[in-house]
């Protein structure tokens, strides 16, 4: 399981990098949807099946599709590219490069520092039932506030839609 | 398991599965013909059953073409990713007691998972071919297999909830007193409709839809790279036959035969049950399909998986 | 001819005596007149809108280049446009003549009085080079963009063999692979503009959902249809042409080819014309067996469409069991004709030969055995709810859109209007049959399909009746034209050998004359205008299709539809694209 969790590490990182470096959008989501698979192997690694099922279900299967369905609506082309290879320039990515390595500056501060706490137990897996009961014993106003927000989401993108098409008729008439 | 068991057991279900795909596009082809008033390939081998063994030879011969105007990469990795993809999902099947490549315990989300990456095999194959009718195909699909997914997921909330797992082999241990195709009736017509529409296939066969895209996503393709999609195509009907008998139809469960043959017996007909469909039904449009999915199927499936819960809630 | 009030007359009286230039009495009986260039919108619009029982379709819009006829009528013009109305009202036509001439001749547009005005105008400058002023896309229709020349005028050659050589060099191919690419606003689409892209998807002219060599070019949003051009003449072989070239007799086979789907009921009107001409009259036992078979040609055109249209919607297997029915038909047709779906079998003055011996056997098996597989085709078809889902609603059409359209046959039935040519004007005998017309009134695909799987069984209650009183005598008119000519009494005198011999080595000579026969086909009504110079071969052989104008209609019919309810549409619409191009 420990290879298992290396390897994955290693692809999640080295295709997130190319997500940042490639100037096509769609092969860009391409390594985007391959890295977020990868987390997903971390997770299953580390003992959460559940957690990683709904990694691939959620955000691979589903919110990436949308992002490739907006590329593939869009068609981008030769002049996306260009504008691409522009924004890939040292002048545009090394202040955010300076500030994301300060991050990871204090990740590694942190896990070095919290190791002790982790390190020694070997790693429980975490089962579906595990998670209900958690979701919806301690953590229940949680669960309850993120489906309020999408909600509110479900009902502004319902709403926006629906103006869209009155619109639509009125010009008709 | 020993790593010697599994590594047998994944090369027996590759080989099971692939030339079982083989042989159901024979059947197909004979069985259309059958309905149809013809005779369909009869001429290779007794029955014309050697006819999918020659086609194969045909395809591999052929030139491997690759557009002028294709993303090339992406072109070439999306009829790998449809096989592969299918392929991978028949890890979580068992086909008897102890038969799963991988036992998960989260084997029906493991399912879904990689059904719901299959989509990308279909969206960017009519992407990267960069003609109109394939980025219709692929759109049509796009959003097709994405909504259905929905469907699909929450059909088989009923089946979770009475079997209390997502262990594919728990759930065929929990059909010991009756299979779910009866209590979960509505359960199972919105996954067979949710599975059509998964597999592409008339009459929800709307992203290839020849008379009015060509050959939609695949337009483009040819050679061994169309044949990927062609055997992707079968080894989905075969999938998702198997994923109906384990689900609602007790899996290798019945009595005198072994397991095995149980499995694969109802397996069969499910799939012989998909094909009499495609000889039946006209195509329906695609708004028509979208409304169906989220009219009809989304609240029947709602409403199935609350009075399963709660059923079993009462129960208890 | 029902007692109305001579429309010439009225034109002259209405419009002053100035509009009527010259009238004229054709063999075929229609009401003719000619009408100076300047005022053909007044005319044609008072004959539209103010005459008593107005003539509310274009029927048909033609040109005869005259120039080197020596039976004509006026004697100056160098071409004339002939426009042919069709008042509901009256049940009559009225064909209105005008001369043009000189170098660039040239004609007022009426496409502001009927919209079917424009593909017909524009065959007249592909065709003729007549310029048709205010035109609002005076472009070529049937010939290429690149063509030289006016094919139908009389100096533009008619053989491969009368042209140079052949050559087609880089520049040229280039040039013509050019021509090809879709300009959005060459076809009144919109092409978009800076920072607002329009999706054109070009459809066809190979595609399996278009029948045949037809190309639409559409403007879409998403998977919907704003606007749409078709674009057609992939399939023209000038067979107007060739009409002109070959004799009376020997055309015949080639208006099979017409529209390929309907056998005989092409070879119909026009040995109608012919026989109108030669003044020939067709002994009883022809006229049923032409009726005979030309219901038979109109079931296994209908079958076709049925299966198609069903394989149009998606379904995979209708088309597999209506096209083992059609086998069985045509086998009849071969027992009878020798051909199959080219029987070449109707003759200047009767048919080919006698019908063979069982012939009856073959027609009551047929009779027994369609009537159950129509109801199986029922349930499969007409009553799934699919097919009522994609057809109920879509491509709707009002009866005035479609007379305004020139539509005919089925697809004007399905709108509401109860119009058969068959009942209407009878011809060739169909006078004596009991049948009703079926009609529908949604206007729409689903009502399409409705009237032609009706008249299904309305053909074979015809076919029934022939097979019940099939008239003993002659298969064969004994008219001196009838061609070819008996031989029986060559061996009597040498006059009759004489003519006999002529006949069939030259063909018959017909009387100078022009001569106009309608005839309700499988896909609508169809006409041949036949002009004859007194010769061997026609002067000018005009063919009005139905699908043309049915063609004509489909932008008008898919707008705000999406691309999957075209390809029902057209399905449903039921035309073949040898019947538009010719």
């Amino acid at each position: 399981m420990q290879g298992l969790f290396y390897v994955s590490a290693a692809v999640a990182v080295l295709a997130t990098a190319l997500v940042v470096t490639r100037r096509n959008a769609a092969h860009a989501l391409l390594y985007l949807v391959l890295s977020l698979a990868a987390v997903a192997g971390m997770f299953y690694a580390l003992g959460a099946p559940l957690a990683a099922a709904l990694e691939v279900i959620v955000y691979a299967g589903a919110i990436m599709v949308l992002f490739v369905f907006a590329v593939m609506v869009l068609a981008l082309g030769r002049e996306g590219e260009r504008q691409e290879s522009q924004w890939l320039r040292p002048r545009m990515w090394l202040g955010p490069a300076a500030l994301a390595a300060v991050l990871l500056g204090e990740l590694i501060y942190v896990l070095a520092s919290g190791a002790a706490a982790v390190a020694g137990g070997t790693p429980v897996v975490v089962g579906p039932q595990e998670v209900g009961a958690a979701l919806f014993g301690p953590y229940a106003l949680g669960a309850e506030l993120s489906s309020m927000l999408l909600l509110a989401g479900m009902v502004a993108a319902y709403h926006l839609a629906r103006r869209k098409q009155m619109d639509e008729k009125e010009g008709e008439r | 398991m020993s790593p010697a068991g599994t590594i047998v057991l994944i090369l027996g279900t590759l080989i099971g599965v692939l030339s079982a795909a083989a042989l159901l596009i024979w059947v197909e082809r004979r069985g259309l013909a059958l309905l149809q008033d013809r005779l369909g390939p009869n001429r290779v081998g007794p029955l014309g059953l050697v006819q999918p063994l020659a086609d194969m030879v045909k395809i591999m011969l052929k030139e491997d073409w690759i557009p002028p105007q294709a993303d090339r990469a992406v072109f070439v990795l999306a009829p790998m990713l449809v096989l592969g993809g299918t392929l991978a999902t028949f890890a979580v099947v068992a086909a008897g007691p102890g038969l799963a490549i991988a036992d998960l315990n989260v084997g029906l989300l493991a399912f879904l998972a990689l059904s719901s990456l299959g989509v990308y095999g279909v969206a960017l194959a009519g992407w990267s071919s960069n003609n109109k009718y394939s980025l219709l195909g692929s759109l049509r699909a796009a959003s097709q297999m994405v909504s259905y997914e929905v469907f699909m997921g929450l059909a088989l909330g009923g089946v979770v909830l009475m079997a209390g797992s997502f262990n594919l082999t728990e759930i065929v241990e929990a059909q010991r007193w009756v299979w779910f195709c009866v209590p979960q009736a509505a359960g199972l017509a919105i996954f067979l409709v949710a599975a059509l529409a998964e597999t592409r296939r008339l009459p929800f066969d709307l992203p290839e839809a020849e008379n009015e895209l060509v050959a939609g996503y695949h337009s483009e393709y040819s050679g061994m790279k169309f044949a990927m999609f062609f055997v992707g195509e079968y080894v989905g009907i075969t999938l998702i036959a198997a994923l109906v008998t384990t689900f609602y139809l007790g899996g290798w469960l019945g009595p005198w035969l072994p397991p095995v043959a149980w499995f694969v017996a109802k397996t069969a007909v499910v799939v012989c049950g998909f094909i009499v469909l495609r000889a039946a039904l006209p195509r329906p449009r695609f708004d028509q399909v979208t409304a169906l999915g989220w009219r009809v199927c989304l609240p029947l499936a709602i409403v199935n998986l609350l009075v399963t819960g709660g059923v079993l809630l009462a129960l208890e | 001819m029902n007692g109305r009030t001579d429309i010439i007359q009225e034109v002259e009286a209405r419009l002053g005596s100035a509009a009527v230039a010259a009238r004229e009495t054709p063999r075929d009986g229609v009401a003719t007149f000619w009408t100076p260039a300047g005022r053909v919108g007044e005319v044609l619009g008072y004959l539209k809108n103010a005459a008593t029982g107005p003539y509310a379709m274009l029927y048909d819009l033609t040109a005869i280049d005259e120039r080197v006829r020596e039976h004509r009528a006026d004697g100056v013009s160098d071409f004339t446009v002939v426009y042919q109305l069709y008042s509901f009202e009256r049940n009559e036509y009225v064909r209105v003549k005008v001369a043009v001439g000189g170098e660039q001749p040239e004609i007022p547009t009426v496409t502001g009085l009927w919209p079917a005005a424009n593909w017909y105008e524009r065959e007249l400058w592909d065709m003729f080079g007549i310029r048709v002023a205010g035109h609002p896309n005076l472009r070529r229709i049937l010939m290429p963009p690149w063509w030289t020349g006016h094919p139908l005028r009389k100096d533009h050659p008619a053989r491969a063999t009368e042209l140079p050589e052949f050559h087609l060099s880089a520049e040229a191919e280039a040039a013509q692979a050019a021509a090809l690419e879709v300009r959005p606003e060459e076809w009144g689409l919109d092409s978009g503009g800076p920072g607002r892209e329009v999706q054109i998807l070009n459809l066809g002219p190979h595609h399996p959902g278009t029948h045949g060599l037809l190309r639409m070019v559409l403007q879409l949003e998403g998977e919907e249809i704003v606007a749409s051009a078709a674009d057609i003449g992939y399939h023209h072989r000038g067979a107007e042409k060739m009409g002109e070239r070959q004799s009376w007799h020997s055309y015949i086979p080639y208006t099979d080819r017409i529209d390929y789907l309907g056998g005989v009921l092409n070879e119909f009107p026009y040995v109608l014309a012919v026989e109108k001409l030669a003044g020939i009259a067709v002994p009883p036992r022809a006229m049923v067996i032409r009726v005979m078979m030309a219901e038979l040609s109109r079931i296994a055109s209908h079958l076709v469409w049925y299966g198609t249209f069903a394989a149009d919607l998606g379904a995979m297997s209708p088309v597999f069991y209506m096209f083992t029915d059609r086998e069985k038909l045509l086998e009849i047709v071969e027992a009878v004709t020798g051909g199959r779906m080219h029987p070449g079998w109707f003759r200047i003055g009767g048919v080919a030969a006698d019908l063979p011996r069982g012939w009856d056997g073959l027609v009551r098996d047929f009779l027994d055995y369609l009537p159950a597989r129509l109801a199986e085709y029922e349930t499969l078809v007409m009553k799934s709810m699919i097919v009522k889902r994609r057809t109920c609603g879509v491509g709707q059409l009002m009866a005035a859109e479609a007379v305004a359209w020139g539509m005919t046959g089925p697809n004007l039935r399905a709108c509401g209007l109860e119009w058969d040519f068959r009942r209407k004007q009878p011809y060739g005998g169909y006078e004596n049959f009991e049948f009703e017309v079926p009609t529908a009134t949604g206007g729409d695909c689903y009502a399409r399909a409705e009237v032609r799987v009706a008249e299904i069984r309305q053909s074979l209650r015809i076919v029934e009746q022939c097979l019940k009183n099939m008239p003993a005598g002659e298969y064969m008119s004994d008219h001196p034209l009838a061609t070819p000519p008996r031989k029986a009494r060559t061996r009597q005198d040498i006059e009759t050998l004489i003519t006999h011999f002529l006949g069939v080595s030259w063909g018959p000579v017909i009387p100078p004359g022009e001569a106009f026969v309608a005839s309700e086909g499988a896909k609508g009504n169809n006409g041949y205008y036949l002009v004859s110079d007194g010769n061997t071969m026609s002067y000018r052989t005009r063919i009005r299709t139905p699908s043309f104008a049915h063609l004509q209609a489909v932008p008008a019919l898919c707008r705000g539809q999406t691309v999957a309810d075209l390809i029902a549409i057209l399905g449903s619409l039921d035309y073949v694209l040898a019947d538009v191009d010719r």
